[in-house]
């Protein structure tokens, strides 16, 4: 039997604040939520990968969680995997200045107002799955990510 | 024309050793050459658009994989980019059999030590190129 499950992809940027913000907020999501089951996949593997990896989209409704307006993992994921079910611009919630900060990048720099923003950012990703149609599961299976998750 | 070392983390996000990819990389290019190396969101050069190709392509670039499926080097490869040093954490880790390193969201006191010693490395192959 399949387990359903939604898709959470993080552009996980290592130039700005918006991509640490986007990653841990996406692995708040993964390890914290307990509605509904929730996979990820590394996002460069969509080259390096296999065909399993570029079925991601197809396979899950996925949502994409983006540090900064260039959208890198919603448009990979639209040009290299299938259609995605929601879009999370995360300058949008945090701000431009907070997203494109290059000088807080590393985990250890982040302040409790950094660790605020990431909670905002996860309820948002939490909103936006608890609105996918239940239509959207392909009933597909897959077998985690290429670097060993589930 | 821009001379910096182009160092590029998988940052991959199911595994520590993701996170100790990233966390090295941006150790060496904020604290220990800041003068010398940048980085490159490696979710930008996925898209292939042409501005992060003219970032990459023909220049010198150190990336540092957290597993075998070497999504940097692949990735920085594909895009034109000239890599130099492909590191792996699980060379590293290696040395360090027995201790935890923490998880993909936050590394231990082990972990942060471990990173220190692979920024060490990217480093020291920075300073060899420049």
């Amino acid at each position: 039997m399949s387990v359903l499950k939604v898709g959470v992809l993080s552009c996980s940027g290592e130039e700005c604040l918006g991509g640490t913000i986007s990653r841990l907020a996406t692995r708040k999501v993964l390890e914290e939520l307990k509605f509904i089951d929730t996979v990820t996949l590394c996002l460069p593997l969509y080259l390096a990968g296999g065909e399993e990896e570029r079925n991601f989209a197809k396979v899950f409704p996925t949502i994409s969680v983006d540090g900064c307006d260039k959208l890198c993992a919603k448009r990979s994921t639209e040009k290299f995997s299938g259609k995605i079910s929601g879009s999370i611009d995360v300058s949008k919630i945090i701000g431009n200045e907070n997203a494109l900060n290059t000088k807080i990048v590393r985990n250890k720099d982040l302040k409790d107002e950094h660790r605020q923003m990431i909670d905002q950012v996860t309820d948002e990703i939490v909103k936006m799955i608890g609105s996918i149609s239940p239509d959207a599961y392909s009933g597909k299976s897959f077998h985690g990510c290429g670097c060993g998750s589930e | 024309m821009d001379k910096k070392v182009k160092v590029v983390p998988c940052s991959g996000i199911g595994k520590v050793f993701g996170l100790m990819a990233r966390e090295a990389v941006l150790k060496t290019v904020i604290e220990l050459c800041p003068d010398k190396s940048e980085t490159v969101c490696l979710a930008y050069i996925v898209t292939g658009d042409k501005e992060v190709k003219e970032k990459i392509e023909g220049y010198d670039c150190i990336t540092v994989d957290g597993c075998p499926k070497m999504c940097a080097a692949k990735n920085v490869t594909l895009t034109g980019g000239v890599v130099v040093e492909e590191i792996k954490v699980l060379d590293t880790v290696k040395e360090h059999k027995g201790k935890k390193f923490g998880s993909p969201t936050q590394l231990s006191a082990d972990g942060e030590a471990v990173i220190s010693e692979i920024a060490e490395k990217i480093a020291r192959k920075i300073n060899e190129i420049n």
